[in-house]
């Protein structure tokens, strides 16, 4: 099938009296972004669909009666817009001060996940009235004791970052909303627990959710320690993906992960092992130094050259009783290239069979 | 109870449907009484639906249940009529569920159980009782949607062809679909629905907008409290809403059609599929209509579940598509991306019913029905404290005193009147001086702060507290209100809490001042019309009773 390429259409419209270009298709907040025109917004997330609840990146239009939510609305050529005036920040006011009656006031540790803060940053950048539009909260606590995922809805703000992030980058389609208006809630289907859902515990959700209701578990449980989390930029041990990530640790410890946003593998998105499964690092059994087993039939600590002795005598006696093809190689899913290349390396020229593998191939 | 063999037969009945979430539901829930989990599993694995999303979908909707007594619950109209009518003695005698505004406000309370509508102001008085008639319309003023509809038999396709009831679509289908179209906008035909927009502009644009197949869209969803216009059409004319339908679809070159049946309408229902079948037979729909080779159409009934905003066309269409009906990010419109993203014509009920008419008599004789510069008429759903309410199809442009003192019968015995709501509840109230003053079109009522919209007009006599009117209102917004853009969904909580008898949050000054802030921002930042317009209660409340709001705040 021939598909037909669109020309790329770029055109210029006016940004706060700047005249600026854009690429037919690009909405008036993705113009904007590039002029580093700051808009605020919660219920964005540049990876999702845009989907228009918060209203916070309201502009005004010239020649339109009411301001557009410019996350939703295509630049159109010579459209005249303003992003900060008067009304518009009032009504960004208001739309703050609105969604924080919605919930307890309270401050939100970062070590819940990546965007936990965003929604009490805004509250302060916007100079956001305590306790104005008092009356019901909206959120309840779910009973999820599953050991990953903190749902603690009573900061839930309705933006559904945590849906869209699970239909449209996991696609798990595990999460979904429950009833209409204010009695809306985030939920599996029949209001059942993650782990009887199709949730994979990749914690997208947790890391897109904008005030923390969503919590990432595992990194709360060093909340108690008081000094700041370090960021460190690496990549997920686990896979060949090559998932970019950043350690927090505290002191010399790791105490979580968040997927870097801007991996290009990645894009924020990890699996559950990436995510949550580093507790092994810093583990008591985790081994330091090489063991051997003894004639007692004890494995016992002894030095690299010894095991590695121990090892190729272990090697020689197959090859020796029953020859080249006994030996079977399997690399590890979690080696890097180069080790793995040096492991089939290893199995081919080493023992001249072609039996080598790879956990990580099923 | 849940055979497996059963649900496959369901399944496979509906799933090359098109529309099919909807029905497929009904079916289930007819047979079983309501939604098992099993059944949503199965629906979910065959119309490859993720679970947790149609399980999200179904509690979006008012009469889908997952639990007994379901479908057999009765349900009773605590509307703004209704409740002055008798409906909170039903709802406790009856042990029913409340369901909001269910389109009866010009007759006694409506109860509906399973697909039974029962009406009564008292529970031994309740019975089935035909859905009332428009009232004669005094000193013989020219109707157009009305025109005919009182004579027996007219829902039937012999008593519509009596009065040469499809009988111009031979002579349409001569002439090329441009023409019918500038026949719609010459007679400045605009929608009825409440928006008002140019139906013809609108047909225009579908039948330019590039994509096939295109579809039309009948909205007979009319949930807006103290509307039930649409209700009298679909029960009494259905054949002229067809044909409305297929005009449109030969304008805009469409090929399937679906008429959006709001839940509480459903003997409307059993009325519609018989006339459709009729049409259908009489070679009025399906393949070359009428003998024009190339003029296919086709129309589906689908019934609603219970949502108001599924009135409004985004969510109508997501809702019809079987996603979760929130409305639509605008743009695009319908007339280019609407039913699974194809250009779609949605048009509301009365809005299809005066078409045969217009193309019948011409477009001058339409707009000559306006009174002065107004072009043609409009339904107006008249209730609550007045002497005789009813559907009335009033010239645009009529003096609302006119209608309520000379057509209507004035307030009842020994009451005035205080207060009139517009567009049902969402043009919110007009009182004072405005009750004499304001005439039946939109530049007028507009004037006022209001809007005419749907044209549902319900009165309220000097007995009324208009705070717990307006509580009232606003509890029926926050409860429809679908959930998605913050100032709505935040915005019309707060507001019925400061309407209502709490004392936490009527400190007077801080009350004004958060009333007025939440407002300006529904109305200037809400995704849609909803949001946009329940501010005009709580505006329109101050604006005219300002003493009431006093008191409330003592
Ligand atoms: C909250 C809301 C509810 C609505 N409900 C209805 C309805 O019940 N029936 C209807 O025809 N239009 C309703 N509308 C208007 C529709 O969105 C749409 O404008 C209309 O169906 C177009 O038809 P028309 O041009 O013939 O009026 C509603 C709009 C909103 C915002
Ligand atoms: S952890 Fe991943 S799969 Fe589970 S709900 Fe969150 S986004 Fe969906
Ligand atoms: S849990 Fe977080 S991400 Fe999900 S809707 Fe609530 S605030 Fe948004
Ligand atoms: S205005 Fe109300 S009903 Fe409309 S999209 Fe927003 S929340 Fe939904
Ligand atoms: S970012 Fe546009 S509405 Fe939330």
């Amino acid at each position: 099938m021939i598909t037909e390429s669109k020309p790329v259409v770029t055109a210029t419209m006016t940004l706060d009296g700047r005249e600026v270009t854009y690429t037919e298709g690009e909405t008036i907040y993705e113009v904007a972004r590039r002029a580093n025109i700051e808009v605020p917004t919660l219920c964005y997330d540049p990876r999702l669909e845009p989907f228009g609840a918060c209203r916070l990146c309201i502009v005004e239009v010239e020649g339109g009666r009411n301001p557009v939510a410019s996350c939703t609305t295509p630049a159109v050529a010579g459209m005249v817009v303003h992003t900060q005036t008067e009304a518009v920040e009032k009504h960004r006011r208001t739309l703050l001060e609105l969604v924080a009656s919605e919930n307890p006031e309270e401050n939100i540790n970062p070590l819940r996940g990546y965007a936990s803060q965003e929604l009490n940053q805004l509250l302060e950048k916007h100079d956001v009235q305590p306790g104005r539009f008092q009356g019901k909260h909206s959120g309840t606590s779910n009973k999820d004791d599953n050991p990953f995922i903190l749902r603690d809805y009573n900061h839930c703000i309705s933006c559904y970052r945590c849906v869209r992030v699970c239909a449209e980058q996991e696609g798990d389609h595990a999460i979904t909303m429950m009833n209409r208006g204010f009695e809306k809630q985030i939920t599996a289907e029949f209001d059942i627990r993650l782990k009887e859902s199709a949730c994979t515990f990749c914690g997208q959700c947790v890391q897109t959710c904008p005030t923390g209701a969503l919590g990432d578990r595992k990194a709360m449980r060093a909340e108690a320690q008081k000094e700041d989390f370090k960021k460190t930029r690496s990549v997920c041990p686990y896979c060949g993906v090559g998932c970019q990530v950043d350690l927090l640790s505290k002191e010399d410890r790791l105490v979580g992960i968040q997927p870097a946003m801007d991996g290009p593998a990645n894009e924020g998105a990890l699996c559950i092992k990436g995510q949550f499964a580093f507790d092994f690092v810093q583990h008591e059994d985790r081994l330091s130094k090489p063991l051997v087993r003894g004639e007692d039939g004890k494995l016992h600590e002894v030095d690299w050259d010894t095991a590695l002795d121990r090892a190729a005598e272990g090697f020689k006696k197959v090859r020796q009783q029953h020859g080249n093809h006994a030996i079977y190689g399997v690399a590890s899913g979690r080696a890097p290239s180069e080790a793995s290349y040096t492991m089939q390396k290893f199995i081919r020229a080493g023992f001249g069979t072609n039996q080598i593998d790879n956990c990580s191939r099923a | 109870m849940n055979d497996r063999a059963t649900d496959r037969v369901l399944i496979d009945q509906w799933r090359e449907e098109p529309a099919p979430l909807l029905p497929l539901l009904h079916a289930f829930q007819e047979r079983d009484g309501w939604l098992t989990e099993d059944v949503l599993r199965a629906v979910s694995a065959d119309l490859n639906i993720p679970l947790a999303e149609l399980f999200g979908t179904v509690t979006f909707y008012h009469h889908f249940s997952q639990e007994p007594p379901g479908r057999e619950l009765p349900r009773v109209c605590d509307g703004p009529v209704c409740r002055f009518q008798g409906a909170p003695n039903l709802i406790e005698k009856l042990n029913a569920k409340p369901m909001p505004c269910a389109g009866r406000c010009d007759g006694p309370v409506p109860v509906l159980q399973s697909d039974e509508v029962l009406t009564g102001t008292s529970f031994d008085q309740l019975k089935t009782n035909p859905s009332p008639l428009p009232p004669p319309n005094p000193g013989a003023i020219e109707e157009c949607v009305f025109a005919h509809i009182r004579e027996p038999g007219r829902a039937t396709l012999k008593g519509y062809r009596e009065t040469g009831g499809y009988d111009c679509l031979k002579r349409v289908l001569a002439e090329t679909p441009e023409h019918l179209v500038s026949v719609i906008t010459e007679s400045r035909l605009a929608g009825r629905g409440g928006a008002g927009f140019s139906t013809g502009k609108k047909w225009a644009m579908v039948a330019k907008a590039p994509g096939q197949p295109k579809t039309i869209v009948c909205n007979a969803d009319e949930g807006e409290p103290g509307c039930f216009k649409d209700r009298v059409l679909l029960n009494y004319d259905p054949h002229a809403i067809l044909e409305g339908m297929i005009l449109a679809a030969y304008a805009t070159g469409a090929s399937r059609g679906f008429i959006y049946l709001r839940y509480e309408y459903p003997e409307a229902q059993a009325v519609l599929e018989h006339a459709v079948a009729e049409a259908l037979d009489a070679g009025f729909l399906g393949q070359s209509i009428c003998g024009k080779a190339g003029f296919d159409f086709d129309i589906f009934v689908r019934r609603g579940a219970g949502a108001y905003i599924c009135g409004e066309e985004g969510s109508l269409l997501n809702s019809l598509e079987g996603k979760h009906p929130f409305p639509r990010n605008r743009p695009p419109f319908p007339v280019t991306n609407g039913f699974e993203d194809l250009p779609t014509a949605v048009n509301n009920v009365e809005t299809f019913a005066a078409v045969p008419p217009i193309v019948n008599h011409g477009a001058d004789w339409y707009q000559s029905l306006g009174s002065g510069d107004h072009a043609g008429t409009k339904v107006v759903s008249l209730s609550g404290d007045i002497q005789c309410p009813g559907n009335y199809e009033v010239p645009i442009g009529l003096p609302l005193k006119t209608l309520l003192y000379d057509w209507a019968g004035g307030p009842r015995e020994g009451q005035s009147i205080q207060a009139v709501s517009m567009a049902g509840l969402s043009g919110g109230f007009l009182g004072g001086g405005d009750l004499d003053e304001v005439t039946l079109d939109e530049p007028s009522v507009r004037s006022r702060g209001s809007f005419l919209g749907a044209a549902g007009i319900i009165v309220f006599d000097e007995r009324r507290n208009m705070v717990d009117v307006a509580k009232n209102a606003m509890a029926f917004f926050a409860e429809e209100s679908c959930g998605k853009c913050f100032p709505c969904r935040i915005g019309t909580e707060r507001l019925t809490e400061r309407l209502n008898g709490s004392a936490l949050f009527n400190d007077s000054d801080s009350w004004h001042e958060e009333v007025a802030d939440i407002e300006k921002t529904m109305m200037a930042t809400s995704a849609c019309g909803l949001g946009v317009a329940a501010p005009n209660i709580t505006r329109s409340l101050q604006k005219y009773f300002p003493e009431q709001i006093a008191a409330h705040l003592k």
